[in-house]
């Protein structure tokens, strides 16, 4: 599935030079591409069937790309230009020797040398204009951002912006004939009570909720995010289904308990405005 | 080239003791350091802990290494990967071929029988079930394939063997669904992993569960030891714990296995080796940035399974934070020798035995104090039971840098195993490129700057100071 959509999405974006398909619909390709991608690049090919670094065996799927220009790339990842990528291309008949195109791929095999395996690629007419490209791309990787924010809020039960007021414990129904257990992983659940200075979906000004986060240093929690007394920000929340206590109160009032464990789920006040306009954009 | 053979007092309490001088280790001819970090991600920062390490007998050249290490590809990876070797750990490749987003949140691996098989026990993100995996060739592209899975598990650990041409599997894990609180167990394979069975080892009451750690060790004659604490009670957060050993004869085959050790205080399977051990449950930074509690190693001499020794960390009380111990049976765990090491402030034991019956020691110990505090690896052999004993220091770097990501700091544990004439193994440490801090000397494959002392990235931009991973070898004494 994964493949044959790649493989389509190749196919419709090698006519782009050709201009076949209308700059929406090209630019909707693109983004598919650049979400499925973590190294992106222009480069020219310098072999067929070949490889660049010994830990690959040659195929006639493999082809070395000398890389033009890195347009996207993990900052652990180190590709400049100049460097020779192996390329795993998604389906045989690979581009001639001297074709020079952009290349979305994954990183698969990291030694001397980096090898990649191809999403798609873009051909483009020597040269490529690396500006107009990049900007492209950025444009990509933006609409990708803008789309998952946005099925993120879909799936929130909550959206508020606020302020936290106060951090604490929590105190968990512990589940019937089952003991506590002690593990490193454990999570140390604590409550963040967050008052509403803005309820974009599901609240309102004023009101006060409480969220959820892992306390523990444990690396099964590492990137969850986490909560500070006096913290102010944009945060997408959703209905406890992790500690199995989906209940909590304020003031001895029980109340629904929300988390909010994916990056994505604590951003900035400043991005209020953002989700805010997601929120509105059917 | 200097070989410092040590003489130390086979004491019970070594650390109640005024530290034995020692004469500086000096460098050993035939030690390799290697920092896994491939030149291809030398702007990697990430905090690489918990190294493990499978290699064949039959073919030096293959090797699989494992760390906390990410997809470098980021968050949204639905693969985490491990490190390959095909030149016999001189240089290491990263291929993401785990099932698990990003990284995995434990993971141990061994070699089956042919080359180059690979078994793996993961705790896959998210939600960290167990995944007992599977590949009949660890250099290929292909994800690891899922052979079981189950939720509430703890520190999967992976030993195999071959019995007439089928692998044999043990994974020692810790098993939340475990009746009556006695959740020490192995899962065993006799199908080279197909199935796998769930066979429970505590015979005793606890506090409600075992602690993390349960360690297997095979010998060529099918023998199989398991190593687990016996926690009984706790009070705050230190537990007070047995040390137990189990044995199976046969290779845990048959229908009620590991029965075949058994204590004459209770006759009850599995031999004390030590009770009422205090172990300091911290999952805080504790030693050196470390969290400490589940330190645990069993190692048999493959070829003469009467010898076996053990390994645990634990709390004196004598002013340590953690106190690492090592003893000796020879009559098959039927007796125990008192303590033939005791490491003050030591950590991440790990045990092997070579084909000529030498004991191997790697541990992590933390020297000095405050910002001067170093972590030391260090490799000890023994011949002779720890009467005399070769130490060699692997790494002396920095304690108190770079601060702590996450936990494990370094690892809860690392690994140490042994081919022919030689001790392999693997643990993590800052990777300030400095010779005075591997006194053996290091090869990096990634980028770096020795004379400055910089890690670089691919552009020579310097990069910031983390934990990697470091694969050793060490010439077994002849």
């Amino acid at each position: 599935m994964h493949t044959q959509t790649a493989i389509l999405l190749a196919v419709a974006l090698s006519f782009l030079g050709a201009a076949a398909p209308g700059p929406a619909s090209a630019q909707g390709a693109r983004t598919a591409l650049v979400k499925q991608s973590d190294i992106i690049f222009i480069g020219t090919v310098t072999k067929v069937g070949a490889v660049a670094v010994p830990e690959v065996p040659a195929s006639d799927r493999t082809v070395v790309v000398r890389v033009d220009q890195v347009l996207e790339k993990p900052a652990a990842v180190a590709l400049s230009t100049g460097d020779s990528v192996t390329v795993l291309t998604e389906r045989r008949g690979s581009p001639k020797p001297g074709t020079q195109a952009t290349f979305y791929t994954t990183g698969w095999i990291f030694g001397r040398g980096v090898a990649v395996r191809e999403v798609g690629h873009e051909l483009g007419h020597s040269p490529v204009a690396v500006a107009d490209q990049q900007e492209t791309v950025v444009r990509a990787r933006r609409e990708v951002n803008d789309a998952d924010l946005k099925a993120h809020i879909q799936k929130a039960a909550m959206v508020v912006a606020g302020r936290v007021e106060q951090v604490r414990p929590a105190e968990l129904a512990a589940a019937p004939g089952r003991p506590k257990r002690i593990t490193e992983h454990d999570a140390d659940w604590q409550e963040a009570i967050i008052q509403v200075q803005d309820g974009l979906k599901g609240a309102q000004a004023g009101q006060q909720v409480v969220v959820r986060f892992p306390g523990s240093s444990d690396v099964a929690w590492v990137g969850t995010p986490r909560f500070a007394v006096g913290q102010e920000g944009t945060f997408l929340l959703h209905k406890d289904s992790t500690t199995g206590s989906p209940t909590t109160t304020i003031g001895g009032r029980p109340v629904p308990a929300y988390t909010a464990l994916h990056k994505l789920d604590v951003l900035s006040k400043q991005d209020a405005t953002r989700v805010r306009a997601l929120i509105r954009k059917p | 080239m200097r070989t410092s053979l040590i003489a130390v007092a086979v004491a019970l309490c070594v650390a109640c003791e005024a530290p034995v001088p020692q004469a500086p280790p000096g460098k050993l001819a035939g030690v390799r350091v290697v920092d896994l970090i491939p030149v291809s991600l030398s702007g990697e920062t990430w905090q690489d802990a918990e190294p493990f390490l499978a290699l064949y007998v039959s073919n030096p050249q293959l090797l699989a290494a494992s760390a906390f290490t990410p997809n470098p590809g980021g968050s949204t990876s639905a693969t985490a990967p491990i490190f390959v070797s095909n030149d016999g750990g001189d240089s290491w490749t990263l291929r993401n071929t785990l099932p698990s987003q990003l990284q995995t949140a434990d993971i141990t691996h061994a070699v089956g029988g042919s080359p180059p098989v690979l078994y793996a026990g993961i705790l896959k993100v998210p939600g960290f079930p167990l995944n007992e995996l599977k590949t009949v060739d660890f250099f290929s592209p292909a994800t690891m394939t899922l052979q079981a899975s189950r939720a509430d598990i703890d520190q999967p650990f992976v030993r195999a063997t071959e019995v007439a041409s089928a692998d044999r599997v043990y994974v020692g894990l810790n098993d939340f669904d475990a009746p009556d609180g006695r959740t020490a167990t192995v899962d065993i394979s006799l199908n080279g992993g197909t199935t796998y069975t769930s066979r429970r080892i505590e015979t005793r009451n606890t506090l409600g569960q075992n602690g993390p750690s349960i360690r297997p060790a095979v010998a060529q004659d099918r023998t199989v030891y398991v190593a687990y604490f016996g926690w009984r009670s706790q009070t705050g957060s230190d537990v007070t714990s047995d040390v137990v050993v189990v044995r199976d004869d046969s290779g845990a085959s048959g229908a009620t296995p590991f029965r075949d050790l058994l204590d004459p205080s209770d006759h009850l399977p599995g031999r004390l080796v030590a009770t009422h051990v205090t172990i300091p449950w911290s999952n805080a930074p504790t030693l050196g940035q470390e969290r400490i509690g589940s330190t645990l190693s069993i190692a048999v001499d493959a070829l003469h399974s009467d010898n076996v020794y053990v390994a645990w960390a634990d709390r004196v009380g004598t002013g340590d934070i953690y106190t690492v111990h090592v003893r000796r049976s020879t009559d098959r765990g039927a007796t125990w020798s008192g303590d033939l090491r005791a490491l003050t402030n030591a950590t991440d034991a790990s045990l092997a035995v070579s084909t000529n019956g030498t004991v191997g020691l790697l541990y992590q110990q933390v020297t000095g104090a405050g910002s001067a505090s170093r972590w030391v690896t260090r490799l000890e052999q023994s011949k002779d039971g720890f009467a005399t004993h070769q130490d060699v220091v692997l790494a002396t770097v920095p304690a108190t840098t770079p601060p702590f990501q996450f936990l494990p700091y370094i690892g809860d544990y690392n690994g140490l195993l042994t081919r022919g004439s030689q001790f392999l193994g693997i643990f993590s440490a800052n990777n300030t490129p400095d010779s005075a801090n591997f006194p053996q000397g290091v090869v990096y494959q990634r980028r770096v700057d020795f004379a400055t002392h910089r890690l670089l990235d691919g552009s020579g931009a310097a990069v910031a100071v983390s934990i990697d991973p470091f694969f050793f070898s060490v010439p077994v004494l002849p």
